[in-house]
């Protein structure tokens, strides 16, 4: 643990009621994808009774999106710590990590880190000051995309196969086995002791422009150097790819960036001053979602990458809602056909007439997604689909 | 430049000669390779400075086609069509067909693609024959023992020790495949004695083993479910999101288009070097051995080895000169011909192991003994004719194929000798693997000249035709043993690792203006005739 460890703990044990307020001024987002304020949920839990439960959320599985492995190898400890803040804020008493089962480091990681939490003075502390005593565990998730979704997780640490639910019932009244349920990423939970230790000030400064806080960002694609970044909430994407990332490759030239794990609009040069928060990227008819940053050059076949994605969530949809298995079905294998040049204009306009009819099908937005970045990508490319067809 | 002797001078002093005892004067000395093999030339090697290898020394010609940029673009690929197999086997020679077939009655769909067709290959120009311990004085041991010798003890002792124990089946099996030997009368293999080994064991068919052996191949493969591809050489592999090989980009070279075979395992059987002409040398390849298997597995992260080391087979015709390089049989050594220098002397024992007597070809033309081939370039005499005063009528029964040279030479090697010096061969290092051909790559396969670690620094006469169908048969088996089971669906299969390549060039600062794999030596560019690339110019502007 490095020396500034236990610091955020000790200032929320001296004043545990006023956590849920610190995170409201500080406007903590969800940042796993959804941008959601954290108080707003938290709030919600803390305001029932009995059993609760913190499920820590690092099913982590989109294409592109790397952060919050990095977050549970390199800085267990900062997690644990900001899951018990967390817990101590809404009354939790069971706290859950969720993890995606290909991360055996930082499974190793945590478990590591709890073994070392045990035998410290901190559980006794708390069961002192607040008469909270958590239980942690870690348990793997199924390694299903879906079990990322919020639902799908509590079905999943129930011991079930991860199908989303439908809302309401939200998780924060009808959660894990019927008790109340806060479920908040590890990126957006690892933020939490650094807001306590440092206050609601020094948080919001952290940001760029009206952004608060920092975010990690995951620069892939044919950049020079890829990799995780933790800059300003807000950063400019030129400064990403340019500044950090180096540049294209080979002296390409940028077509394209697929964002947010790439369920999102595709972004493409003309966007690329946007600065990288949740109302900035929004504004430009995108989103930030996990903030993965997917950069594609000229050399790339927009079609072929669109349908890899979709094929992707072809894969991972749950087949619950007959809409979504069968049309991200339908949609990646025309996809398919006209990116190995089989295609014919038929094919393109099913391909358009789905896009108008699937969003919003769905229990969860899987759907949602998958139909945005192919929507998108007919928008910014049309004529390169068109160069595909057959006829 | 030394005195040399010229060709027509030399030849009306020689005279055949039935005995000619080896001189005292013929002492090789203890640094015989390091002065002359041409694996020593100083300057030849630099450092990789990318890829799994960084750091290891590597001829300077194959660096710089190892650590070129890729042919392709995912560009190229936009509207290319996909196919899928269970086995994609890359390379039509021996190990190839050796590796289909085996995957094929494995039960695995196989699909074999070949740059020109199916059978051009080195395989066929292998002429002495091929090692395997059957005689009643040999053992596996000693041809072991023989193999690790010759080696100079740098190989992986595993594959050869699994090759030599596989020897005599690989002969088995080569005859329930139909395969013709030349037997005694009473229908015994006969075998011959290899440059550098304890005892006879190369079993061999005429002068054109390997000839013999693809024709059975070959026919066997038309004759199985094996899908062919021909003329269709591999321009990339393609891996799945775990970095594994799952297939390659093929380009046809009839349609002048791109197409991508999605496969579950990838045989590599490419050969070898010969055509990059390593130090200017002759070379006795095939048109295709230009080291495309190298850099598709380099790229890919496979670990190589022994990129240092090339066998120079000691008899390439020097002379006439638009036939330079062309091979002539270890076997007319095996059966007991000489090697004479301007004054008809021998100079060594003509059965060392082939780097020593190819370095003392070399030391013979250098200190003036040579003989002039009529370019600058230098040899020495085959006493082919003194073999014949020997043994009447050997070349003709044992040695057609060298005839026939002789035919296309306009010389009969029953009356003149044959001008000859050391011609590339042989890349004695390549793609790491284990004893089932797979490389560090899952997934992917090596087989043949283009695997390495089976033949240390230097390869003994016959066992490169053991090697591709011992290890070629147990690639071919492991290969469809993998598939069985696996899917492709849900994964993603693309060039990515491409970028990773251009990435870590970029950051080494190397230059992305040479593009490999070479596919043809720059003489013989069968693209120039098409549109080839200026389809990916369009394919590019397109994008």
């Amino acid at each position: 643990m490095w020396a500034a460890g236990g610091k955020g703990l000790e200032a929320a044990l001296n004043d545990p009621a006023a956590i849920i307020g610190m995170v409201k001024a500080a406007e903590l987002r969800g940042l796993g994808g959804s941008g959601f304020p954290a108080w707003f949920k938290w709030n919600a839990v803390a305001a029932e009774s009995g059993d609760k439960y913190l499920i820590c959320n690092g099913n982590e599985d989109e294409p592109g999106t790397f952060k919050d492995r990095t977050l549970m190898e390199h800085c267990p400890h900062q997690l644990v710590e900001g899951a018990t803040i967390t817990a101590i804020a809404c009354g939790i008493n069971h706290v859950v990590f969720y993890i995606n089962p290909e991360f055996n480091a930082g499974i190793t990681a945590i478990n590591l880190a709890l073994e070392q939490w045990r035998a410290s003075e901190w559980p006794d502390r708390i069961a002192k000051k607040t008469g909270l005593t958590i239980d942690y565990r870690v348990q793997p998730s199924s390694g299903h995309y879906i079990g990322g979704e919020e639902t799908a997780a509590i079905e999943s640490v129930e011991g079930k196969f991860p199908f989303p639910r439908s809302k309401p019932p939200y998780p924060s009244s009808y959660g894990v086995f019927g008790h109340p349920t806060l479920i908040n990423n590890i990126e957006t939970l690892s933020n939490v002791p650094h807001l306590l230790r440092n206050g609601v000030e020094w948080f919001r400064n952290q940001g760029l422009g009206a952004a608060t806080g920092t975010k990690l960002y995951c620069l892939s694609g044919d950049v020079l150097k890829p990799g995780v970044y933790e800059l300003p909430m807000g950063t400019p994407l030129s400064d990403l790819l340019y500044g950090y990332g180096e540049g294209m490759l080979v002296g390409k030239k940028l077509k394209a960036v697929f964002t947010g794990g790439p369920s999102n609009t595709i972004l493409t040069p003309k966007d690329i001053d946007v600065p990288m928060d949740f109302e900035s990227v929004a504004a430009r008819r995108s989103a930030l979602g996990t903030g993965a940053m997917i950069a594609v050059s000229q050399g790339t076949g927009i079609v072929k990458k669109v349908a890899e994605y979709v094929s992707f969530f072809a894969a991972s949809s749950c087949g619950q809602c007959p809409s979504c298995k069968t049309g991200t079905h339908n949609m990646s294998q025309l996809l398919d056909r006209i990116g190995t040049g089989q295609g014919r204009r038929t094919h393109l306009e099913s391909l358009i007439n789905l896009c108008n009819i699937l969003p919003g099908s769905g229990r969860c937005p899987l759907i949602d997604g998958a139909v945005k970045v192919l929507d998108s990508s007919l928008y910014h490319f049309r004529e390169e689909y068109e160069q595909s067809l057959r006829d | 430049m030394t005195r040399k002797l010229p060709h027509k001078e030399a030849l009306s002093r020689y005279r055949p000669v039935a005995d000619r005892p080896l001189p005292p004067s013929a002492e090789l000395g203890e640094d015989i390779l390091r002065t002359y093999h041409p694996d020593y030339i100083p300057d030849r090697c630099v450092n990789l400075t990318i890829g799994p290898n960084a750091g290891d020394p590597c001829h300077r010609q194959l660096a710089e086609i190892l650590q070129s940029d890729a042919r392709i673009d995912e560009a190229d690929l936009a509207a290319a069509p996909e196919e899928e197999t269970d086995v994609l086997v890359i390379g039509g020679g021996g190990a190839g067909c050796a590796a289909a077939l085996e995957a094929s009655r494995a039960g695995a769909r196989v699909m074999l693609a070949t740059k020109l067709r199916l059978g051009d290959s080195n395989t066929v120009m292998a002429e002495g024959g091929i090692q395997a311990s059957v005689d009643k004085d040999d053992t596996p041991q000693m041809h072991y023992d023989d193999t690790l010798k010759a080696a100079h003890g740098q190989l992986d002792r595993g594959l050869a020790a699994q090759m030599v124990m596989d020897a005599p089946d690989v002969i088995r099996w080569l005859i329930q495949q139909g395969m013709q030997f030349d037997l005694d009368q009473y229908g015994d293999l006969i075998s011959r004695r290899a440059g550098g080994s304890t005892a006879p064991r190369v079993l061999h068919f005429r002068d054109y083993t390997g000839l013999e052996m693809m024709r059975v191949l070959r026919e066997a493969v038309f004759n199985s479910d094996v899908e062919i591809r021909d003329y269709c050489p591999a321009v990339e592999l393609l891996s799945d999101q775990c970095g594994h090989c799952a297939g390659a980009v093929l380009s046809s070279l009839r349609h002048y288009q791109y197409g991508l075979v999605k496969a579950k395992a990838v045989i590599i059987a490419t050969g070898g070097i010969g055509r990059l002409h390593l130090n200017s040398f002759p070379t006795s390849n095939h048109f295709g051995a230009v080291g495309d298997g190298l850099v598709l597995a380099y790229r890919l992260g496979a670990k190589l080895r022994d990129l240092d080391t090339f066998q120079y087979h000691p008899s390439g015709l020097a002379y006439p000169l638009h036939l330079a390089g062309t091979l002539i049989t270890e076997g007319i050594r095996s059966a007991g011909g000489y090697l004479l220098n301007a004054a008809n002397e021998r100079f060594i024992d003509e059965l060392k192991p082939r780097d020593t007597v190819a370095a003392a070809i070399i030391r013979e033309c250098l200190e003036g003994r040579g003989i002039d081939a009529g370019d600058g370039t230098c040899g020495v005499w085959l006493d082919t004719p003194g073999l014949e005063l020997r043994q009447p009528g050997i070349i003709e029964s044992d040695f057609p194929k060298l005839l026939h040279l002789g035919t296309k030479c306009g010389i009969d090697p029953r009356q003149q000798p044959l001008l000859i010096h050391p011609t590339l061969h042989y890349q004695n290092g390549g793609v790491a693997i284990n004893g089932e051909g797979a490389s560090t790559v899952p997934g992917l396969y090596c087989v043949g000249e283009v695997a390495g670690g089976v033949h240390g620094r230097n390869r003994l006469m016959g066992n490169s035709l053991l090697d591709i169908i011992s290890f070629g048969r147990r690639a071919g088996v492991a290969a469809a043993k993998r598939s069985r089971g696996a899917t492709l669906r849900q994964k993603k299969i693309a060039v990515e690792h491409l970028s990773a390549l251009r990435r870590e060039l970029m950051l080494a600062d190397m230059p992305l203006s040479h593009k490999g794999p070479l596919l043809f030596p720059d003489y013989a560019k069968f693209e120039k005739d098409s549109d080839y690339d200026g389809l990916r110019q369009s394919a590019r502007a397109a994008g």
